[in-house]
């Protein structure tokens, strides 16, 4: 049984959670400093280091990058924690009863 | 809130870092790279050209724990949250200060260690009394009864 993540699964799988936020991103017209400013960051750097795939979107602020992206928070969180940690995103949502 | 844009003053901003920057940067991390304790570092840039540089944790996951970023003159230190930790003019001050943190970093882990190693010590060291009153307890109770049998 493999408990432990392979490295580069963990970091290819942030890095295309990252390019399917610049994506929506894309798709509502915004700019980092847009979606900073829309965040309530003071630099947009955050932005770029999540969407270049080696930060990850914290949870306590995933509503607020959900309403900014405009997706309904719930599939925007499900869909970053299939990325994030896709065991527990198959555990809640793939696994049958 | 405002988040502050920079206009650039500087003929380029082609998302690298130069030489110089690079090399403080990399002096403050040595000994985190080298035990281990950092897992490696990337550079990468803002859409319009700032130049990021992301000091990773250890394996397996390897999640940004310092982002550094440039922008114009100014360098920004955030925490792999998006926390800014620190700004300055001077990237040797903010590396110096990068690696201050991390290393308070370090220690906090330390103390928590201890504490938690004191607690459980006490709470095995207390069973262990308990453990042994109980038998001196045992002694006491069934001693006259065997020494009447005897």
């Amino acid at each position: 049984m493999q408990f432990v993540k392979a490295a580069p699964e963990a970091k290819e799988l942030r890095r295309r959670a990252g390019a399917w936020l610049k994506e929506l991103r894309g798709r509502a017209g915004l700019s980092q400093l847009q979606l900073a400013q829309q965040l309530g960051l003071k630099y947009y750097t955050f932005v770029a280091q999540v969407e270049n795939g080696f930060g990850r979107v914290p949870t306590e602020s995933m509503e607020a990058w959900a309403r900014a992206l405009g997706v309904e928070p719930a599939v925007f969180a499900r869909r970053l924690l299939s990325f994030y940690d896709p065991e527990l995103h198959r555990l809640l949502f793939e696994v049958k009863k | 809130m405002t988040v502050i844009a920079f206009e650039s003053k500087l003929p380029q901003r082609d998302g690298s870092w130069r030489a110089g920057e690079l090399k403080a940067i990399m002096d403050s991390f040595a000994a985190q790279l080298s035990t281990g304790e950092a897992g490696g570092w990337d550079v990468g840039a803002t859409e319009i050209g700032d130049p990021q540089f992301y000091l990773l944790g250890p394996l397996p996951h390897e999640d940004c724990i310092l982002c550094i970023s440039r922008l114009d003159r100014i360098y920004v230190l955030e925490d792999g949250a998006g926390r800014v930790l620190f700004e300055h003019n001077s990237v040797a001050t903010l590396a110096e200060r990068a690696r201050s943190i991390l290393q308070k970093k370090k220690a906090q882990i330390a103390v928590r260690a201890t504490l938690l190693w004191c607690a459980v010590r006490e709470m095995f060291k207390e069973k262990l009394d308990a453990m042994a009153g109980e038998g001196e307890e045992l002694l006491v109770h069934f001693v006259p009864q065997l020494a009447a049998f005897a």
